[in-house]
């Protein structure tokens, strides 16, 4: 559940505080919605600059996965005011995506395919006078969904060091929410160019970004241990923070319940495809609606550890659901958090003493890695590797595909287990003991990083059969913000991110309440 | 290139050359600042071609790091090859941790603070020796799996085509 520690929170917020307004500054789109156009909006005393690049994407073409190499628009995040001559560079380039190049002014690119069905009807309501019907809306969510957005040094694009230290840009992945705000935003005006009507604002709030997510996340947690585990950590401790709060105020009790009551309509729009996933969300909207009678009777003495209390037993997913709602209710106690969630300088290692202290912590911490035995087929049979075909992320079976001996090393509970029976009896320098086993400095590093942070590990065997990545791009992405999952699969999912957000005119710090938004009925 | 882009590929090359991963991480940061601070780019090339002088190296500083943190005290190397010392030292500061070098003739003496982050700046482009470069690109290209139809349909996500 995305919480307002979530990214694209974190950033709207800080637009709703400096009263942001998006100010377009390109207009070149044919009736039928393709050319150019651009935005600027300032943040934290710079300015930026989206451009956005509009297509005629034949349907055959239009495709989520990596290996896709064209799309219905592309999108560079541009540092400053973009010039005409900014504008047709990256007018050349962006359309390229992957195999294109780019500056260190352009700070984040992007991708975007339509979704064909909201997008026709939507145009086809507005030429008609008409609005877009709500139901679609809202069971849709967004005009146009990303299928990547790419930040930090790719494809020539600026390392994410050069702009880490501007206010408002501080924390993970604030540029690339930037670009998805600003991305949002265009989307609207495109539609209602095409359309030539104008959507009413309640509705086109309602309607936001979508995104496409496939595998790449996964190794992304895996790789950025110390990210992790500040993510977690603050979320950890926001929740401990709310939880020790001796009382609640009368306009906390009235936010919570109105919070609360918002998410149960929140549940009942939110339905998918895929009957498993719309079994746990049907059964999650069941207990929830009983859950609420908690919100009526809540004890004088520490209200918020009894609430709590009283959901230690239901699903995980309901767990989930109220710790972001005491979050939310609680800003004093979270907003501080932000800061740390970023990781400026990357893991700082503390060598072990010898071998002995080194085995000591992997008892300590790595139990559930010791647990498995790595021999057996079930326990070792995907790989996870990097397809020649534009480097997109996959998941293989090593029984029966070819490429095993390539695998990326994300197997980190298997090599942990492997560094523990190497171990020698009796103590040694680790140097020492890695001077014959380099391939254990790997895991050596995870076991020292684990000492050091306790959340930079997701503590499950990932070459497991039962390893369902899905649950990983979750996790990742309500850190985002993401609402609305739609998993497709256990290898991907499409989301939505600012439904619900202020619009680009709206940017106040009254208008920052969008936690779980609802169709209003 | 970015800064990111040339410490990624120096992670896949070094991968692709053979060398495990925790080496290969470090080496891939080392590259990157070896690239910055202009460092010899053809010691590199040379130590691209004997993977096992990449472990060692790799290990050297995790030697040069583990006595500094039991001993809290600057540690001192010496390295008479000037191509091999000039990638110690790039390795040495490309440590996240705080670090001070001097450097006369072949010795190396170095102050580490491991539990102070790194201020070292990093400039906006990195600019690659093309033959480094295609070095780096042919041995990156060594760590990918072949596609194939069934990888394409079922390693991923998506299905090739969406017209929801």
């Amino acid at each position: 559940m995305p919480t307002r520690l979530s990214f694209l929170r974190v950033l709207v917020r800080r637009l709703c505080a400096e009263h942001a307004t998006i100010r377009r500054i390109h207009w070149k789109m044919s009736a039928d919605g393709h050319g150019q156009a651009a935005y600027a909006v300032d943040l934290g005393g710079h300015t930026y600059s989206l451009v956005a690049i509009s297509n005629d994407l034949p349907a055959d073409q239009r495709s989520d996965r990596v290996i896709a190499t064209a799309w219905d628009a592309a999108f560079v995040l541009f540092d400053g005011i973009a010039t005409p001559t900014d504008i047709a560079r990256i007018a050349e380039q962006a359309p390229k995506q992957e195999a294109g190049r780019f500056s260190p002014r352009d700070l984040v690119l992007s991708r975007a395919n339509k979704s064909v069905r909201m997008w026709e009807a939507t145009v086809a309501a507005l030429r008609t006078g008409q609005q877009p019907e709500s139901g679609m809306i809202r069971d849709i969510g967004y005009l146009m969904r990303t299928t990547a957005v790419y930040g930090n040094g790719k494809f020539g694009i600026a390392d994410r060091t050069l702009i880490a230290d501007r206010p408002g840009l501080e924390g993970p992945f604030a540029a690339e929410m930037l670009t998805v705000y600003l991305i949002r935003h265009f989307t609207l005006d495109l539609v209602q160019h095409v359309g030539g009507g104008t959507l009413d604002p309640d509705l086109a709030r309602h309607i936001g970004i979508g995104n496409a997510t496939g595998l790449g996340m996964a190794p992304f947690l895996v790789n950025h241990p110390v990210l992790l585990n500040n993510w977690i950590q603050a979320r950890e401790t926001a929740l401990a923070r709310v939880l020790a709060r001796e009382t609640m105020t009368k306009a906390q009790a009235l936010r919570i319940k109105t919070l609360a009551q918002r998410a149960q309509k929140h549940l009942a729009d939110w339905h998918v495809p895929a009957e498993d996933h719309d079994n746990v969300l049907r059964r999650l909207e069941e207990d929830w609606a009983i859950f609420l009678m908690h919100f009526d009777a809540l004890p004088g003495h520490r209200p918020f550890a009894a609430l709590w209390e009283a959901a230690r037993d239901e699903m995980a997913s309901l767990q989930e659901l109220l710790a972001a709602l005491l979050i939310e209710v609680c800003p004093e106690d979270v907003d501080d958090l932000v800061d740390g969630m970023g990781d400026r300088f990357g893991p700082l290692i503390v060598p072990f003493a010898d071998t002995d202290v080194l085995r000591a912590a992997i008892k300590a911490d790595w139990a559930w890695a010791l647990a498995h035995d790595y021999e057996d087929t079930e326990q070792c049979r995907r790989f996870w590797y990097v397809s020649e075909a534009k480097l997109e992320p996959r998941l293989g079976d090593r029984f029966a595909e070819p490429g095993a001996e390539l695998e990326t090393p994300l197997d980190i509970a298997r090599r942990v287990a492997r560094l523990h029976a190497d171990l020698p009896d009796r103590a040694q320098p680790v140097s020492e003991f890695t001077a014959h086993h380099p391939d254990h400095a790997h895991a050596i590093n995870r076991v020292a990083l684990l000492s050091r942070y306790p959340y930079a590990e997701i503590r499950d065997n990932l070459i497991a059969a039962t390893c369902r990545p899905i649950d990983m791009l979750r996790c990742k992405l309500s850190f985002f913000g993401a609402t609305k999952f739609d998993p497709k699969s256990d290898l991907w999912t499409r989301i939505t991110l600012a439904q619900g957000a202020p619009l680009g005119d709206e940017l106040r710090p009254e208008m920052d309440d969008w936690w779980l938004p609802a169709m209003e009925r | 290139m970015s800064w990111t882009e040339i410490q990624t590929l120096g992670v896949k090359a070094a991968s692709g050359a053979g060398v495990p991963p925790a080496q290969a991480l470090a080496f891939g940061a080392m590259l990157a600042r070896h690239v910055a601070d202009d460092g010899p780019q053809g010691a590199v090339e040379a130590v691209l071609s004997e993977p096992e002088r990449i472990v060692a190296l790799a290990h050297r500083v995790e030697t040069i790091v583990e006595a500094a943190s039991v001993n809290n005290k600057p540690v001192s190397a010496t390295e008479k090859d000037a191509g091999t010392r000039s990638m110690l030292v790039s390795w040495l500061t490309a440590l996240p941790c705080k670090s001070e070098l001097e450097i006369a003739g072949s010795k190396v003496r170095v102050s580490l603070s491991l539990s102070e982050p790194s201020a070292r700046g990093r400039p906006e482009r990195l600019y690659l020796n093309p033959s480094l470069s295609e070095q780096l690109n042919i041995l990156a290209a060594k760590t990918y799996v072949p596609d194939s139809d069934a990888s394409r349909a079922g390693g991923a996500g998506a299905g090739l085509m969406e017209l929801d």
